[in-house]
């Protein structure tokens, strides 16, 4: 809403952003981040999910009207920059207890301890970036702060990593700076977590867990790599709760996913990094926002016809009021990700599928009735307003073909727009047959891709 | 070297900056550096760690010459002492009561904490702090005005309640005067809270010509024991609960004698302002005097008839008035009025208080008031969580 007064007002336009009540804050910081810290904004008390239409309309009268007006005839404040330490300043010197608490306190940690970046361990991640320390990777928003090979490896110093992992760390903030996977919004309120999955040499290279517990704690890579994300979206990108970070629950970080190469190689499947239009043998991240996640235990079955049935209806399942990404707000852009241990997806290479094969099988299978498709978006929630039928979204073209193909409200629609929307990892046990299935926060943390750049030698 | 962990009192506005950095370029171009040398020169964080051989008076002379104080010695807003300040609120932390005009500081739980800290106060204070920085914030107090004019209005905080006495807030001898922690703290508090977050800095934001003791505290109770309705009944609330007034006061003028004198007080030039702006004012009444009319049969509500009909100032008299002859636009009820005017629109614009020592002296005192809305704002005062 605020990214759309912002343009309106560079375009000369004077605008005001209607805002519920428990909004006002992150409203302030992010037109902050936007250039524009006086935009307009005009408060509806309450939250208008949760009104009747009398309650709707006595609020905004009462309330926003006068905030309308205010807005569009108020000049807007200008921009000024907020002054802040030099990133290769000393800020504190003390013992490690000291420097903890000191980070803690001024809201620069996660609420464990951290790796003091003292200037001697930032400059030996530095050594290993293989890039120039005041490189800029990208501008983040909520904050608008540059973001620069020093400070990812500042972040990477308190994270925990190692600096090898550096090449890996620029990689992830230039996917996070990457306007298609849409950083700004990492502080909405389904409070979605980032999953990044990893791929290539670089796996066995920097001694990622890609098997028996790929999402457990326990291994740096896996685990101080996750840290990362979250303290560089804290640190630099400047997403805190109770702030600019509205996550409504919210869950601390993803540990990462390495795929196992070793199996997808003996398949001849394609790697996710592949997937996303890499070549084979590349070292890359891939970073996706997702909304939540469950497994999918004892899948039985020895042929496809079998084991399809129970992943796709996983997929179906976890993907509830999210079909608002797959019509309506984003076409097209609801990307779950299935994760298949590798004796599952051997199992069905075996019966000769190729990881496009598995993704047909699941689009067909993964469909739910149109009636409770059309009550997720229009009315158990109110993310598709005037709910709008499947054939309606067609028409305006907010939805593809396939989800209109009849007008019985009983007839299937899948939960996503195509077949190649759904995401296949392998990893995990080699030898259980789980799976574990993510359902995705569309344009919000979009798939991102990203090259990992070693230095060289 | 020992070191305290203390807590940045001063106003950060939602964007993030600082209003330091406004102030800091007010006090250049006005020539008050040398009361602020080190203004807008700290680090840009939630908590500084102040390391001396002596670091509670390290603090302090920072904090004084970032002009984060009232120009008194603080008490070092530590974390543990800002932390068992904001644990009596049964409120978080992170809560923004609103922004302090004209800098438009957050005003969260806790930087008010850091300023209660700073002026002194005992962490049950606390609440009362939190309910009178929530009535200056409510619109009609006119915080931007007060904080800018070059008038020299304070607020007056008046609290009504149990809890008065509970926290040691005097209402008996010397109410107005030194002497008790409450009083002084919790009126200074309001003060540094204006001053630090609202960045309402002499000469350089706040332009009051001369300014008034009441700028450092300005805080008493109500006596429980007078012979009328208490403050708070009279504005809805019960009894049991307790409550704190806000209201915009130009000066405090004793006045010896009884309603005649007092009424001579406000028929005069210093009630200029109050009829300029329908302002509202208020009436202290020692409880000897309190008695003495309430034994002639006189309610709360005849005392503030009988004010409202005295105080009446010639038509004659107020044509001559400097303001008079300045100011462009009165309001009606006073412009209309032929023969002589009244001070206040209303009888009920006057706030009668009985407080001071039960000695048997005719004491009163008036304030007049300065600027508008009309404002008298009241806000309940949570009970302390002890």
């Amino acid at each position: 809403m605020l990214r759309a007064s912002a343009a309106a007002e560079e375009a000369g336009v004077p605008s005001v952003s209607l805002t519920c009540e428990g909004f006002v804050g992150q409203a302030a910081t992010t037109a902050t981040g936007l250039g524009l810290p006086g935009l307009p904004v005009a408060i509806v008390p309450g939250h208008v999910d949760v009104q009747t239409v009398d309650e709707l309309r006595a609020n905004v009268l009462g309330v926003t009207v006068e905030g309308v007006i205010q807005g569009l005839t108020t000049p807007a404040e200008k921009a000024s920059d907020v002054e802040e330490p030099d990133p290769g300043e000393v800020v504190f010197e003390g013992t490690f207890d000291e420097i903890n608490r000191f980070f803690y306190e001024n809201g620069w940690s996660d609420g464990l301890p951290i790796v003091p970046p003292t200037s001697a361990r930032v400059e030996a991640f530095l050594r290993q970036a293989g890039r120039d320390a005041d490189e800029e990777l990208g501008v983040l928003l909520p904050d608008r702060r540059s973001a620069t090979v020093r400070t990812v490896a500042i972040n990477g110093v308190m994270a925990g990593c190692r600096p090898e992992y550096m090449p890996v760390l620029v990689a992830l903030v230039e996917a996070m700076a990457d306007p298609r996977y849409g950083v700004e919004h990492s502080g909405n309120t389904p409070g979605a977590e980032t999953l990044i999955v990893v791929n290539g040499p670089i796996v066995r290279r920097l001694g990622f867990n890609y098997q028996q517990g790929a999402l457990r704690d326990g291994f740096q890579a896996n685990t101080s790599i996750g840290r990362f994300w979250r303290l560089y979206l804290r640190n630099v990108a400047g997403f805190l709760p109770h702030r600019t970070d509205k996550g409504t629950f919210g869950n601390t970080w993803r540990v990462v996913l390495a795929e196992n190469e070793d199996a997808l190689g003996r398949m001849g499947w394609t790697t996710i990094a592949q997937d996303q239009g890499l070549a084979a043998g590349e070292s890359a991240v891939t970073i996706s926002r997702f909304t939540g996640g469950t497994v999918l235990a004892s899948v039985f079955g020895t042929r496809a016809e079998e084991m399809i049935p129970y992943l796709a209806d996983g997929i179906a399942r976890l993907v509830a009021w999210e079909v608002i990404f797959t019509v309506g707000m984003s076409v097209g852009a609801q990307r779950p990700l299935l994760v298949l241990s590798p004796i599952l997806a051997q199992t069905l290479a075996r019966a000769g599928l190729s990881k496009q094969d598995v993704q047909q099988r699941l689009f067909a299978h993964a469909r739910i009735p149109a009636r409770k498709f059309e009550r997720y978006i229009g009315e158990w929630t109110n993310l598709a307003p005037g709910r709008p039928t499947l054939g309606d979204l067609v028409k305006r073209g907010r939805a593809a073909a396939i989800f209109a193909e009849s007008d019985d409200p009983e007839r299937l629609v899948p939960v996503v727009e195509k077949a190649s929307d759904i995401m296949i990892a392998v990893s995990g046990d080699p030898l259980r047959t789980n799976a574990y299935v993510f359902a995705h926060n569309g344009i919000l943390g979009f798939p991102t891709t990203k090259p990992v750049r070693l230095p060289a030698r | 070297m020992e070191a305290l962990w203390v807590v940045l009192p001063t106003g950060q506005r939602a964007s993030g900056d600082w209003i330091d950095d406004t102030l800091r370029l007010r006090a250049e171009e006005a020539g008050l550096l040398s009361r602020t040398p080190l203004a807008g020169q700290f680090p840009r964080q939630r908590v500084e760690v102040v390391r001396a051989a002596d670091p509670a008076a390290e603090v302090s002379a920072l904090f004084e010459a970032r002009g984060w104080t009232d120009g008194l010695p603080i008490v070092p807003p530590t974390l543990d002492r800002v932390e068992a300040m904001c644990a009596t609120a049964a409120r978080a932390a992170s809560e923004v009561l609103g922004e302090v005009e004209p800098l438009r500081g957050e005003a969260t739980v806790e930087k008010i904490a850091a300023n209660a800290v700073m002026a002194g106060c005992r962490p049950d204070h606390f609440p009362v702090v939190l309910a009178a920085v929530e009535a200056v914030l409510d619109p009609a107090f006119n915080m931007r005005g007060v904080q800018t004019t070059d008038e020299n209005v304070a607020p007056l905080v008046i609290v009504s309640g149990p809890l008065a006495a509970r926290l040691g807030i005097n209402a008996g001898f010397g109410a107005l005067g030194p002497g008790w922690r409450a009083n002084a703290a919790i009126g200074r508090a309001l003060r540094l809270v204006m001053l630090n977050l609202g960045g309402g800095w002499p000469g350089a934001v706040s332009l009051a010509g001369l300014g008034q003791p009441g700028r450092y505290t300005l805080c008493l109770a109500e006596r429980d024991d007078s012979p009328w309705t208490p403050l708070r009944v009279e504005l809805g609330y019960r009894p049991e609960q307790s409550t704190v007034t806000v209201l915009r006061a130009e000066t405090v003028v004793n006045v010896t004698g009884g309603l005649a004198e007092v009424a001579s007080v406000m028929a005069s030039a210093a009630s200029a302002f109050t009829m300029l702006y329908e302002g509202r004012v208020a009436v202290v009444v020692a409880p000897f005097v309190a008695r003495r009319l309430a034994a002639e049969g006189l309610s709360k509500d005849d005392v503030r008839r009988r004010l409202h009909a005295e105080a009446r100032v010639p038509a004659s008299a107020w044509q001559s008035w400097w303001l008079r002859a300045t100011a462009r636009q009165w309001p009606g009820w006073v412009t209309e009025a032929a023969g002589t005017l009244p001070v206040v629109k209303e009888p009920g614009d006057i706030t009668v208080v009985v407080a001071g020592a039960d000695l048997a002296i005719p004491q009163l005192a008036y304030c007049p008031s300065w600027g508008f809305p009309p404002c008298r704002v009241t806000r309940e005062i949570a009970a302390p969580v002890i």
